[in-house]
């Protein structure tokens, strides 16, 4: 081996690129999209914990509108959105959820998020440099390994 | 050239390392910058002993040249 870097991932993108990422990432983790309409009324006992993603950067799209993205997963929901840095944000709901396990699932959807935006982008980047992806493999802890050639 | 290879490991954290392989001298890190360029900020490198050593390209050109001394053929 003649090195070895580690490297954090910064999320640059429209909304199409979060929309696409969080799309990825849900359907190995249980959660589903949430339908426009259904269970809209917020709880009051709710409780909530939201996380930011410092390391990030949503283009606002031209309209101006600001968009969000609902999943949910056995009456957790999480809600992504554009906050006013212009950072990638996750609120999570639940009833009978404490914040503690309310913040810990958020830090695993946007971990999953942040692995599938990684993937994609390297992936594309490979492709354009005409760079031959010889195996790509789903380890058993879900870390996903790429090996390379002709580069 | 054969034997060159890189591997990229994506953490379900979103963490990723780019390991190369084969890849002797400086060109290793060239390879392992173009990705941080892509990706985003370097966390931590580490280089190993395959990086201390000369290409097998540049060990063959320097023992060409000194052949011929001069003189009538």
């Amino acid at each position: 081996m003649s090195s070895v870097i580690v490297l954090a991932p910064l999320i640059i993108g429209g909304w199409p690129v979060i929309t696409a990422a969080v799309t990825a990432a849900i359907g190995t983790m249980g959660f589903s999209i949430a339908t426009a309409g259904a269970n809209d009324q917020r709880s009051h006992a709710a409780n909530r914990a939201e996380i930011e993603v410092e390391e990030s950067e949503i283009i606002p799209n031209q309209s101006g509108i600001e968009q969000t993205l609902v999943v949910e997963r056995n009456g957790i929901r999480a809600t992504f959105s554009r906050d006013a840095r212009g950072a990638l944000k996750v609120c999570m709901e639940g009833v009978g959820v404490s914040k503690a396990e309310l913040k810990r699932v958020g830090e695993e959807l946007l971990g999953g998020v942040t692995q599938q935006y990684a993937y994609h982008r390297i992936v594309s980047e490979l492709k354009e440099r005409n760079m031959t992806i010889v195996d790509e493999e789903v380890q058993a802890d879900r870390s996903v390994k790429i090996r390379v050639r002709n580069f | 050239m054969a034997d060159e290879e890189i591997e990229i490991e994506i953490s379900p954290q979103g963490k990723v390392t780019v390991r190369t392989k084969g890849i002797k001298g400086s060109r290793c890190l060239d390879v392992a910058e173009l990705f941080a360029r892509i990706i985003g900020r370097e966390e931590s490198r580490q280089l190993t002993s395959e990086y201390y050593e000369q290409s097998a390209e540049v060990q063959n050109q320097v023992h060409v040249s000194n052949r011929y001394t001069g003189g009538d053929p």
